[in-house]
């Protein structure tokens, strides 16, 4: 009887460090739409303050892709910390620009929840680390 | 416990279960979010609870109440579930009957803590609770007792130390019932009359409540509460720190001035606060690229073990032991240094407590709210929106008033270190109580100094050290 426990227990030992694995092997893949989406960022390296988020939207001919509406998401990688939103105001073809306000020093993680012309929507994400003290 | 319907609940044979099975199910939504939900930190259940509002409420409780989280503890739910179908057989090896085991896991905890930003990672958020879990039932599956709370669990002596701080006490209500007592049932556990079968358990942690000091090792279980056949034992009310002022011989510990583990566990949790708000400030990155650079290493661990040998052995053994013999020659004491050392260790746990309050008080109260939005979230991505669409933009109170909140626990834990301290020089040195006061009062502000310095550091979190 004792001996069927310790078994159970080791069978629940592998189950986890099955599930470790199967976890990690299954995390959701970017299924991404033939949009591409290059981004800058200014100051370059970023520090606290206003910064500004530059955005180059493309098709999957290189072609620019206007005439979207991009809200600009900006976390602190810690939770609890007050996002940032913004809309970002086309300036050119296919270029977009959102003005963020870094509240604090460390790492940032830009959310980029983008809705293109013909109502199809994307969602990016791009890391700003070590955004500097002032 | 006898407040009108709460006492009525505290004596409830269940009260434990029914505390825990909420604690349980946070747990397992805090797992499958972690491993299955958002991988960014700030929109998951997994890292929004455990950095922030666990840790806030838990040092909250522990400073306004007591030991109530390892009441509620979920991990001993699952190791009472799992006890029906396996029965240990071993008792725990009588030379890892200390602390050292979990204090090596605290630190540990810490240092995994800032190597691998814990507090970014949904997933691996998940899979510490998930190890915790694990490890609870493989060492209760084996070993008989509360081995795991006694002697490993790092959250547990984290609570243990605070709660020698909180205003309530599991203790003995008249001292004389307990001595006309002849069954001990509080120790031995209620049994039936012919079969000789517990029917309810007595403490687990070894402590008889005649000869209990205090809130040390104590889990609040309440066993002891439901075994006394005589309603004896409750949650009663004391000053906060008053066991760390005396040293009479404790039931399941010994004498806290012969504990060098005790002490040890003492001044990892004073110092471990300070290195644990450190690591969150800007000052670190400048120290970790200056030590990065003098020593020719770009890795981020040997870097994070030496500011932790800084904080947890250096600056300790220098400043304990500095005070220890300026106490000595001043006052004339004839203890040894590390006995003296070990005495007054206790005193700066008051210090360590309010650098955790005010540290995971600022967390807990600038990101109150954000649970709400991570609810909405994820309920809304279960198809379920039934709260809405989530507002991002709730968080907190502001960081200003949050600030002055801070520095009231730090204020506080100063002046209980400092009472702690000069009550410990009144018994020690009666002669000259000043003398051998003054050395640990210095200490007591230099801890606060530093404390006080952090909270007025720019925060500067970020998940990877050495990249500046």
């Amino acid at each position: 009887m004792q001996r069927l426990a310790y078994v159970r227990l080791s069978v629940l030992l592998l189950l986890g460090v099955a599930a470790l694995f199967v976890t990690e092997c299954s995390r959701p893949g970017d299924a991404s739409p033939v949009v591409t989406v290059e981004h800058a960022i200014s100051p370059e390296p970023p520090r606290v303050g206003p910064a500004t988020v530059i955005l180059k939207l493309a098709d999957a001919a290189a072609r620019p892709v206007p005439g979207a509406r991009i809200t600009v998401e900006a976390d602190m990688s810690h939770p609890g910390m007050a996002p940032v939103f913004e809309e970002a105001s086309e300036t050119g073809p296919g270029e977009y620009r959102a003005h963020l306000k870094f509240a604090m020093a460390g790492d940032w993680v830009v959310l980029l929840h983008v809705r293109l012309p013909g109502g199809q929507t994307l969602e990016r994400q791009f890391n700003v680390s070590g955004v500097g003290p002032n | 416990m006898r407040v009108p319907g709460l006492g009525r609940l505290f004596r409830w044979r269940y009260v434990r279960p029914l505390l825990q099975l909420p604690m349980l199910i946070v747990s397992f939504v805090m797992i499958l979010h972690g491993l299955f939900g958002p991988t960014l930190a700030p929109k998951n259940l997994a890292t929004t609870l455990s950095w922030l509002h666990f840790r806030g409420v838990l040092v909250l409780v522990l400073l306004c109440a007591g030991n109530f989280f390892c009441l509620a503890c979920p991990f001993m739910l699952v190791r009472q579930m799992a006890r029906r179908f396996f029965k240990p057989r071993f008792n725990w090896p009588r030379p890892l009957r200390n602390k050292w085991i979990s204090i090596a896991l605290f630190i540990l905890i810490l240092f995994t803590y800032e190597l691998f930003d814990l507090w970014s990672s949904p997933w691996w958020t998940a899979w510490l609770i998930v190890a915790y879990f694990l490890t609870v039932l493989v060492l209760d599956g084996f070993f008989k007792h509360a081995s795991f709370c006694k002697f490993v669990c790092p959250i547990g002596q984290f609570n243990f130390v605070a709660s020698t701080l909180s205003p309530f006490e599991v203790k003995v209500r008249k001292l004389e019932v307990c001595v006309a007592c002849h069954t001990k049932d509080c120790i031995r556990g209620r049994r039936e009359p012919v079969s000789d079968l517990i029917t309810i358990r007595g403490c687990e942690l070894a402590l008889f409540q005649p000869s209990k000091v205090g809130n040390m090792d104590c889990t609040f279980c309440l066993d002891c509460v439901h075994a006394c056949p005589h309603d004896n034992i409750g949650i009663l009310s004391r000053m906060p720190g008053a066991e760390l002022l005396t040293d009479p011989l404790r039931s399941g510990i010994g004498y806290f001035s012969r504990r060098k583990d005790f002490a040890a566990l003492a001044i990892v949790f004073t110092f471990g606060a300070l290195l644990n708000a450190f690591g969150m400030v800007s000052p670190v990155y400048a120290v970790e690229s200056w030590l990065g650079r003098l020593l020719h290493i770009s890795h981020e661990a040997p870097v994070l073990g030496l500011i932790f040998s800084f904080f947890l052995i250096l600056e300790p053994v220098v400043l304990l032991g500095l005070a220890a013999w300026c106490a000595r020659t001043w006052a004339g004491n004839q203890r040894a240094l590390l006995s003296l050392a070990v005495r007054y260790s206790y005193g700066l746990a008051p210090i360590g407590f309010g650098m955790w309050l005010a540290h995971y008080g600022f967390h807990f109260l600038t990101g109150l709210y954000t649970v709400i939005p991570v609810t909405q979230s994820a309920l809304a991505h279960l198809g379920w929106p039934i709260l809405g669409a989530p507002r991002w933009t709730l968080t907190g109170l502001p960081s200003n008033i949050v600030q002055v909140i801070e520095i009231g626990f730090l204020i506080l834990g100063f002046a209980g270190s400092l009472v702690v301290t000069h009550g410990l020089a009144e018994e020690d040195s009666p002669a000259k109580p000043l003398r051998a006061f003054v050395p640990w009062a210095a200490v007591c502000l230099i801890l606060w100094m530093a404390s006080t310095w952090l909270v007025f550091q720019p925060m500067e979190m970020r998940a990877t050290l050495m990249s500046g």
